[in-house]
Parts: structure tokens; sequence; C-alpha cells
């Protein structure tokens, strides 16, 4: 009886939940899909600071160049090209 | 043909001597507060994102109210990587627009707008104006039923205005009531009105800001460490940040792309607890500060009118700014500034967590 009544409530009180609209999926979301976009934003990542660190380095030579003066052009000096 | 080669070959006939002395003339000082000066660029690199990315959405997106949900549906869905440029699309527009209104802050309480600057001021308060409406206008692009009820919100308030109110409304919605009107109409401003008036607002302020020079906050003229070239020193350094923000920007789009809501239904009542876009949190909080009466006015025309005098004050702070105009300290426009930020902060904190 407690079975049937189980049943009864089952059917009437929560079926509306099989028929309710599931969201919807903005991006990948399969175990393999979300590792490669882990896997893929560690190596841009990796590309992002290398290029950083690129920057930063050739800035540090121009400023070293610079603290010297050597890159400023002597008013009547020649173009040597 | 090498890179030298093409040197040569452009060199020939165009004379880019005197850009190339303008680029070598173009220092910048070195202060304090210069961190300031790089919110510019970076709000000008999101802008480029956005352009980017919104090319490839309206490629796509169909801006027909019957299947504008459903464009943008497939979009994430059906298409190679269209969930990622629609999430980059939109976490760039937030970046660009917060970068925005610190680009203006600070600007504003450095007091970068003095004169002679006042023209710089004026064509970066409208790109922020335009940027708020090109996040309003990209809203309704979803066609949800979030995205619709915003939309009449906004279109409503601004239809409390005095006077020009109900013309502003009519014609931003494109008849009484938000309907697929409304959506055909904020599709053309979104990518063929706004885009141009910006591209032309951006070249003004860019040029403005190269014919003016850096602007010196007063309390640094005489604290300047030195003057760094332009290019390639500062250059570098704002290439390193943006790719800083590239980055940003890139992960979180990847990691949280933004939700689809149910369809719009004009018939619909609106969903509950519904909030605006953070940029109007501020704007939504002031409102609800309003009783829906005042001496027997209507409370929400009185807010309208107070907010558009603060914005209208905003915008011409550098005439009103005597002060800083003769190059003075002007503590009153300090606490203005600071004022006008606190504001903005704590109403749209306040707005976010009630």
């Amino acid at each position: 009886m407690i079975g049937f009544l189980f049943f009864i409530l089952l059917l009437f009180g929560f079926s509306h939940l099989f028929a309710q609209e599931l969201g919807i999926e903005v991006s990948p979301s399969s175990p393999y899909d979300r590792f490669t976009i882990y896997e893929t934003l560690a190596f841009f990542w990796a590309g992002i600071l290398g290029l950083i660190v690129i920057i930063k380095m050739k800035l540090k030579e121009i400023e070293r160049v610079q603290s010297f003066g050597i890159d400023k052009d002597g008013r009547d000096s020649p173009l040597i090209e | 043909m090498n890179c030298r080669k093409l040197k040569s070959w452009f060199e020939e006939r165009y004379d880019i001597e005197p850009f190339r002395r303008f680029l070598k003339s173009k220092f910048v000082p070195e202060h304090k507060y210069d961190i300031w000066y790089y919110t510019g660029g970076i709000a000008m690199f999101l802008f480029v994102i956005q352009f980017v990315t919104g090319i490839v959405l309206s490629f796509y997106y169909v801006p027909f109210h019957e299947v504008a949900h459903k464009s943008i549906i497939d979009i994430v869905t059906k298409l190679n990587m269209g969930w990622f440029f629609r999430s980059l699309h939109h976490w760039g527009a937030q970046l660009s627009i917060l970068t925005l209104f610190v680009h203006a802050f600070s600007t504003l309480i450095l007091k970068s707008y003095r004169k002679p600057r006042e023209l710089v001021w004026i064509t970066g308060t409208i790109l922020l104006g335009i940027s708020i409406f090109f996040g309003l206008s990209g809203y309704l692009m979803l066609w949800d039923e979030r995205a619709f009820a915003a939309v009449r919100v906004a279109t409503g308030g601004v239809g409390n205005l005095p006077i020009i109110g109900n013309f502003i409304k009519f014609f931003l919605r494109g008849g009484i009531d938000v309907t697929g009107e409304t959506l055909t109409r904020f599709y053309a401003f979104h990518v063929s009105l706004l885009p141009l008036i910006t591209l032309v607002l951006v070249g003004i302020h860019l040029l403005l800001v190269q014919y003016h020079g850096i602007s010196v906050p007063l309390s640094q003229e005489n604290e300047i460490r030195g003057y760094k070239p332009f290019f390639p020193n500062v250059l570098y350094k704002d290439l390193m940040l943006w790719l800083m923000v590239f980055g940003i920007v890139v992960t979180v789009a990847a990691l949280s792309p933004p939700e689809i809501g149910k369809k719009a239904d004009p018939l619909a009542p609106p969903p509950e607890n519904i909030k605006p876009e953070w940029y109007f949190l501020f704007l939504f909080q002031t409102l609800k500060f309003f009783p829906g009466e005042i001496m027997g006015l209507n409370g929400e025309m009185i807010a309208i009118i107070l907010i558009s005098f603060a914005i209208l004050f905003f915008v011409l702070i550098p005439f009103f700014d005597k002060k800083s105009n003769r190059g003075e300290r002007s503590t009153l426009f300090t606490w203005i500034g600071v004022l006008y930020t606190l504001y903005f902060v704590i109403m749209t904190i306040i707005g976010f967590l009630s």
C-alpha cells in the first residue's frame, strides 16, 4: 500500500521534472573537451608569459643602451646605412 | 622580398621621415601616478578585440526576433569555437567598460581634463556613454527574457525625462513597447551606427592627446622623475600589459561562458529579482532610493532629472573647475571626483548584493 502511494506521489508530484527544459550548454562539457580547454589554456599562458619575458628583456637592453646615450644621433653626424 | 627590401621599396615611394621624427619626439613623463596612463591603451586594445569578435559573430547572428535566440544557440552549440567567440565578446565588453570607468575616474581625480584638454575629456565621456549603449544594445541581441526586461526598464526610464523623454523612448524602441522592431533597431545601432561614431571619436580623442601631449597632474609638476620615449619604451610596456589583459579575457571566456536564458516572451511577466548589467546597477539602485511620489510629483521622473544633471555636470566639469584651469590646486573638485567615484562603486556594490 505504501509502495503504491509512493508510486502515485512520484507520478504526480515529480513527473514534471522529466519534462522540464534542460539548460543550454554554453560550452563543451565532455571530460575530453574540458581537458583540451585546460591544456590549451596552459600552452596559451606559457606563450603569453614567454612573449612578456622576451619583450621585457628587449626593453631592458634598450634602456641599457639609452643610459649610455649612444642611441641619440649627433646633430652633424653623417648618415651611415 | 625581405624586410630591408620592403622598407626601401616603401621609402622610395613615401616620405615616412616626418612620421619617424614624430614617433621619436613623443615623450611620456614619469611620476608617481604614471601607471594610470596605461588604462587608455588597454581600453583601446579591448575595443579592437570587440571589433574582431563582433565581426565573427555577425557572420552567423540573425537579427530577427523569431530566430535571434535560436541563432545564438546555434552559434554556441553548432559552430566550431562559436561558444568561445561569443564568450570572448561578452567578457571583452565587460572588461572594456570596466577599464573605461577606471580611465574616466582616474582622469577625473588627477584633473587631466583641465585647460587646454577640455575636448579630450568631452570626447572621452561621450565614448564612455557610447560604450554603455553598446553594452545595452548588445544585451538585447540575446533576445532572452532577462535582456528583454532590462531593455524595457532602461528605455522606460529614459521615457521619464521631461519633454524629450517620450521621443527618445519611441525612437529607441521603434514603437510604444519593446518588440521585434527594437531588436532590428538595436542591431543597426550595435553593428553600424555605434562603431562608426566610436571610430570617429577615438580618432579625434587620440589626435587631441597627440596634439596636447600627455597631461601631468598638478601635484606632480615639480616631481617629474624624467621623460621616457614613447617609442619604443612605453609602447613595449603597453604591449606587455595588452598581453596580460588578453590572457585574462581569454581565460575568463574559456572558463566562464555566459548563460543563455529562455527566449523572450513579450506577453510574459518579467522574471523575478531581475537586475540590469553591473554598469547600470548604480542608476538602478539610485532609482530604488526614490519614493514613487515626492510632493505630488512622479518620484522616478525627479530621480531621472537629477541623474541627468549629475551626468551633465560630469561631462562639463572642465568648464566649472576654474582653479585647475588656472593651474592652481582645487580641493573642492578633488572631493567631487572622489565623491563621484565612491558613489559609483558603493551603489554598484549595494545593487549587486541587494
